[in-house]
């Protein structure tokens, strides 16, 4: 993995990227990049590789077959919990203060991260004392208080009420309304993608590669049911999962 | 539950339903626990055992708290070590007492290598499981965050493990602290172990209970003291939930 910059606009960029645990290939040939500051929705059936492929994006994973390049740093958020049980929501937050900042200052981002979050008043709870809704709002606060360039959301709804899906979609986008980021969201709620994402890439069964790249027309987010474009998009993800 | 004992026991042997000479009455065991505190000799046995214990489940804490780890860890050291240690867990640590002997005389040391072989191995299988059962995403969150190696060590291992450690160590001390009483029958001559055997030669069956009841009592105390450990702000998110 490189970690130097293609061209400007391009926060990430994939060329012929694959991946095989063992023998079983997961990603072949797999060409996509991410622009920066979008946020790109990655769809596509269960077990095609979109967790690798973020894992591939974050830099855990290391391609078996073809180039990545990416620019700057990344927080992953991940459905199944990666919060530390054992620390309060202002430790884990305060957790992901880059290192090297100054006591005042990281007790200031935390502070700001705390109240942007609405979690002030929880901040000496355990993560298993919250909802799944403020424990995700948590993950948010402890990756976007480093102000990395790349944030990877891997399905970190889904464990969510629906109810609280919905409010947890609107807090995304209001967050980075206020601090924009680079997003590349994995999701199989194709209803998430389509209200939430610039593109959104839907990958093939596996072994997996980009089968389609939809551009959604620009506007207001989360887009609702009557926006235009949304029945059209939402349409055409569900036919390249073979599910119309 | 103490009380409703005490009186069956009164009861049973006012009516003679032991015979004679097997088991003491309360009343004999009280005035034999009377004498032992007041002649010194009680406390000097608990002091004795307590030490020994603290040794060998001590230095069993320390060696395989860092071996459980490596175990947890690496796949590697795990199939090269496991047989071995499944191969020895297994040993009672009785079979070890004429090696103990041979290896380090009479006095403590002998005693102190018993109580650390019967906890050493429970603990270190005990700490590799936990270690092993980690959630990779904490490990995936600590290369987000930066963290070197001895930072994930110390900031997500030990602090991810330590609900299920303490249990461990809680089981642990338990063991060591059965274990005291037979390590005590050999090469010693202080100790609540010894004060038992002694009194079973010299037939003082009142001082034998004295030995089982001054031992059942500081094996729940120390049980309690674990308890106490498990509220610990550092652990008690693993209780909690």
């Amino acid at each position: 993995m490189s970690a130097r910059a293609s061209e400007p606009a391009v926060a990430a960029s994939l060329r012929g990227v694959g991946f095989a645990y063992e023998r079983l290939d997961v990603l072949v040939g797999l060409d996509l990049e991410v622009r920066k500051g979008e946020l790109l929705a990655c769809v596509g059936p269960s077990g095609c590789g979109t967790s690798t492929l973020l894992a591939i994006l974050g830099g855990h994973l290391r391609p078996t077959r073809g180039e990545l390049e990416r620019a700057g740093t990344s927080r992953t958020i991940y459905q199944d919990g990666g919060l530390f049980p054992w620390l309060t929501v202002a430790e884990n937050v305060s957790a992901g203060v880059p290192r090297g900042t100054s006591h005042a200052e990281a007790s200031r981002k935390v502070e700001d991260w705390l109240t942007t979050t609405g979690l002030s008043e929880f901040r000496d709870h355990h993560p298993h004392q919250l909802s799944g809704g403020m424990r995700q709002r948590v993950e948010l606060g402890r990756a976007l208080v480093a102000e990395t360039d790349l944030l990877l959301l891997d399905e970190p709804f889904s464990a969510l009420d629906y109810q609280t899906r919905v409010r947890m979609r609107r807090e995304l986008v209001t967050t980075l309304a206020a601090r924009p980021r680079t997003v590349v969201l994995v999701t199989h709620d194709i209803e998430e993608a389509v209200q939430l994402a610039d593109r959104v890439v839907v990958l093939g069964a596996r072994p997996s590669s980009v089968r389609r790249v939809l551009e959604l027309p620009a506007g207001k987010r989360p887009r609702g049911p009557a926006d235009p474009g949304v029945g059209a998009a939402e349409e055409t993800l569900l036919e390249e999962l073979g599910l119309a | 539950m103490g009380a409703a004992l005490l009186a069956a026991w009164w009861g049973a042997h006012a009516n003679g339903m032991f015979p004679t000479g097997t088991v003491p009455a309360p009343d004999e065991v009280w005035r034999a626990f009377v004498g032992e505190v007041e002649n010194g000799r009680l406390f000097d046995d608990i002091v004795a055992s307590l030490y020994r214990v603290a040794f060998g489940y001590v230095g069993a804490c320390l060696t395989a708290v860092p071996l459980g780890l490596v175990l947890g860890r690496s796949s590697g050291a795990r199939a090269a070590l496991l047989p071995w240690i499944n191969f020895f867990r297994t040993l009672s640590p009785i079979a070890w007492i004429p090696f103990a002997i041979i290896w380090f005389g009479i006095g403590d040391p002998p005693a102190i290598f018993i109580i650390f072989l019967a906890t050493f191995f429970q603990i270190a299988l005990a700490t590799a499981a936990a270690s092993a059962s980690v959630p990779k995403v904490y490990y995936r969150v600590a290369e987000d965050l930066g963290l070197r190696r001895g930072e994930i060590l110390f900031q997500i291992t030990l602090p991810a493990i330590m609900p299920h450690l303490l249990t461990a160590l809680r089981v642990a001390i338990g063991v060591a602290w059965m274990v005291v009483v037979a390590a005590e029958m050999i090469a010693v001559r202080s100790g609540l172990g010894f004060l038992i055997i002694d009194a079973r030669n010299g037939l003082r069956m009142d001082l034998v209970v004295v030995g089982m009841i001054t031992i059942g009592a500081i094996g729940v105390l120390l049980d309690f003291a674990f308890a106490r450990l498990a509220r610990a702000r550092s652990v008690r998110w693993g209780f909690d939930r």
